[in-house]
């Protein structure tokens, strides 16, 4: 009898939340650790620096959460935040665009370059997986040959706020994130469109028998992931004063990381914002907390690796106990 | 807007198609259009004497005075685990050990990636050191957070590859482009006769060090090796099979005029080396280049190639260190000329804060073997 209480008590919090709480506290743990060895890692000035060097994974990490839920992948988001960060040069050097306009022309480049993969991916039903390689390929190499491996400089004073300045002693980056996270979780928690995900991900056939705009929704996810792509290296080229073909390469691995950590399920129907961003946070802290503590680099990922599996181990060893 | 896109094209296009017309006409293919500075001929000082250019480098904001004390200073290479980045490691070893009043470590990121390199930056001047050495992977991207060690008193100095010069004290400039095109071509005049006929593989017409590179070989052959004949310059990426191609269809293409290959990367010279040696050619065809030792032993054990054109990382990296020890001490500081460093002797300033390491080393089948990266 009190079994079954207890199964009814579990039901009415569903376990992605323990998920996430032990996740969150986890990371805690983790910090006072770290924070301990090492007076320099739990100040303001750290960890607000560590807020500017999230923000570019963190942005596009929102999406991809929307995506992985869908039971989808893009792998081709660092590639794209390549190929924005060229056009939004090239588009100011060569054609002669004011910056603003080359700033617009950048994220719009993005916002096609993922409304591409989300229309092959719902009209051709080529699998995400697949088509986002394919793409990876594709749009590094656009950015390899529209910029001809040249990188472009010397922009005004006031495109490097975003990169960085502050306000009120916040990274601007971070500001944007921060209301974007917001955005993402009311979104994906609280409107139809965000049940459609999870409705999507969980049983795809199910929600199209249930005249769910399923490839209308894929559409536009793909479509913000690569928008936030195109974000992610206006802030990027704004942090680093200069645009280069190879931006970005590698972080599609650093965001599907955090998503995943996050606990989203990669075969989709679960995943929250929140985790998501607990996952991004755990990751760069780790990294940083080591690093200040003497890690050397090679090490480091090492021992990233192991603390994601632990995590993840414990984390999911936990829930079953309590199923 | 679209209209405006158009002209833009069209403009960029017809520009680029005169200015590859206009330099097609005098310099040799792959040459830029800066202007240049050939050394003198024959032996003697590597550098040209140092132009009157003040100092442009930056100062860190009020350093703790360290002069003579113990110092913590730390390396972050465009990435850790490769040969090259090991010697350069090998030789701020070896300087601190020298020195004694020094401790150097080497960390940084496994990739050539300027995002991991900066944040690998960032993390140490929060951890708090006395000094940076870095090896930029890009020369801008770099600046900001170099600027920001500068502001709470670190020292910065850099070594192999540049940052734009108000974001660090010094840079270690491990040869300068006209002491790399005198070293090239001295060497094939050397094994191919004054009157030698050559040709050149490189990575791409637009590849900024290998243009610069083929500026000054032309301006100093021009100057120094007049009868020698340039044939042609041919593109190959940084491509191993497309360099062994574009070799052998020079061998051929050329038969008994080619007397010599320049190689100008590390991926071209080997495989120029290949090239030769699977057309029988070694011994009538030279082949001089910049490469990497590694990568070069085999063909000169087998006498195919005489002598590979590189800096000493080892020296750089030695260099760097005592470079250092010299800005904290006081003794390097802006309007300095020149600076000590231990066995290398003393060091010119040049450019206005870079230090030269000197003369292009020359890997031959005696030295080759000491090096292993």
């Amino acid at each position: 009898m009190s079994l079954g209480v207890e199964t009814r008590a579990f039901r009415v919090s569903p376990w992605l939340k323990r998920h996430e709480t032990l996740l969150a506290l986890i990371l805690l743990i983790a910090l006072v650790g770290l924070g301990a060895f090492n007076d320099r890692f739990l100040t303001i000035d750290n960890l607000l620096d560590q807020g500017r060097f999230i923000s570019e994974i963190g942005l596009i990490a929102l999406p991809m959460t929307f995506i992985i839920i869908t039971g989808g992948i893009d792998l081709s988001v660092g590639a794209i935040v390549g190929l924005c960060a060229i056009m939004l040069g090239y588009s100011w050097k060569n054609f002669g665009f004011p910056l603003p306009l080359a700033i617009a022309f950048a994220l719009a480049v993005g916002a096609l370059a993922g409304f591409v993969n989300g229309l092959v991916i719902t009209r051709v039903k080529v699998p995400p997986l697949i088509m986002t390689i394919a793409t990876l390929a594709l749009y590094r190499g656009l950015a390899e040959g529209i910029s001809q491996a040249r990188s472009v400089r010397g922009y005004p004073e006031w495109f490097y706020f975003l990169g960085q300045g502050s306000v009120f002693g916040v990274p601007t980056q971070l500001l944007v994130l921060i209301v974007l996270i917001v955005i993402a979780g009311i979104a994906l928690d609280r409107t139809t469109f965000g049940r459609t995900l999870y409705a999507i991900g969980a049983n795809e056939t199910a929600a199209r028998f249930s005249a769910l705009p399923v490839d209308r929704v894929k559409l536009i996810v793909y479509t913000l992931s690569g928008l936030a792509s195109g974000l992610a290296a206006w802030v990027l080229v704004s942090r680093v004063t200069t645009t280069r073909m190879d931006m970005g390469a590698g972080y599609e691995l650093d965001v599907i990381a955090a998503v995943v950590l996050g606990g989203a399920s990669i075969f989709g129907g679960s995943g929250t914002i929140w985790g998501t961003v607990i996952g991004l946070v755990m990751i760069q802290l780790l990294k940083n907390g080591l690093a200040l503590t003497g890690v050397k680099g090679d090490a480091t990922i090492v021992v990233i690796g192991v603390a994601l599996i632990l995590s993840v181990l414990i984390a999911s060893s936990l829930e079953r106990r309590r199923d | 807007m679209k209209s405006r896109f158009l002209l833009a094209t069209t403009a960029a296009l017809a520009l680029a198609a005169w200015t590859t017309q206009a330099s097609a006409a005098s310099k040799w293919d792959g040459a830029d259009d800066l202007p240049t500075s050939p050394l003198a001929c024959g032996a003697g000082e590597a550098a040209a004497p140092a132009a009157a250019k003040p100092y442009d480098g930056g100062q860190p904001t009020n350093p703790p005075n360290k002069a003579g004390k113990e110092i913590t200073i730390v390396d972050v290479p465009k990435l850790i685990g490769i040969g090259y980045f090991n010697a350069t490691s090998k030789g701020m070893q070896d300087a601190a050990k020298e020195l004694g009043n020094v401790k150097v470590t080497t960390d940084g990121p496994t990739e050539a990636k300027i995002d991991e390199q900066i944040k690998f930056i960032d993390n140490y001047i929060t951890r708090g050191v006395d000094g940076i050495l870095f090896a930029a992977n890009d020369p801008v991207a770099i600046a900001p957070v170099l600027k920001k060690a500068l502001s709470k008193g670190v020292h910065v100095v850099g070594y192999d590859a540049n940052s734009t010069p108000d974001a660090r004290e010094w840079f270690v400039n491990q040869a300068e482009f006209n002491g790399i095109g005198k070293s090239m071509m001295d060497s094939m005049a050397k094994e191919i006769g004054e009157d030698g006929s050559f040709a050149i593989v490189t990575s791409t017409f637009t590849t900024p060090n290998q243009a610069r590179w083929i500026a000054e070989m032309q301006a100093y052959t021009e100057k120094c090796h007049p009868k020698m004949k340039w044939l042609e310059t041919v593109e190959a990426q940084e491509d191993n099979n497309l360099s062994f191609n574009q070799a052998t269809t020079l061998i051929n293409k050329y038969g008994d005029k080619l007397k010599g290959l320049f190689g100008m990367t590390s991926v071209a010279t080997p495989a120029s080396a290949e090239a030769v040696t699977k057309a029988g050619q070694c011994g009538k065809v030279a082949v001089v280049g910049l490469a990497t030792p590694n990568a070069m032993k085999p063909y000169l054990k087998t006498d195919c190639v005489k002598s590979v054109v590189l800096w000493n990382p080892i020296d750089l990296g030695y260099a760097a260190t005592y470079a250092m020890r010299a800005v904290v001490d006081g003794k390097l500081k802006p309007g300095s000329t020149s600076v000590e460093a231990g066995k290398l002797g003393k060091l010119n300033v040049v450019n206005g804060s870079e230090i030269l390491l000197g003369a292009p080393f020359i890997y031959t089948k005696e030295n080759i073997d000491k090096f292993d990266f």
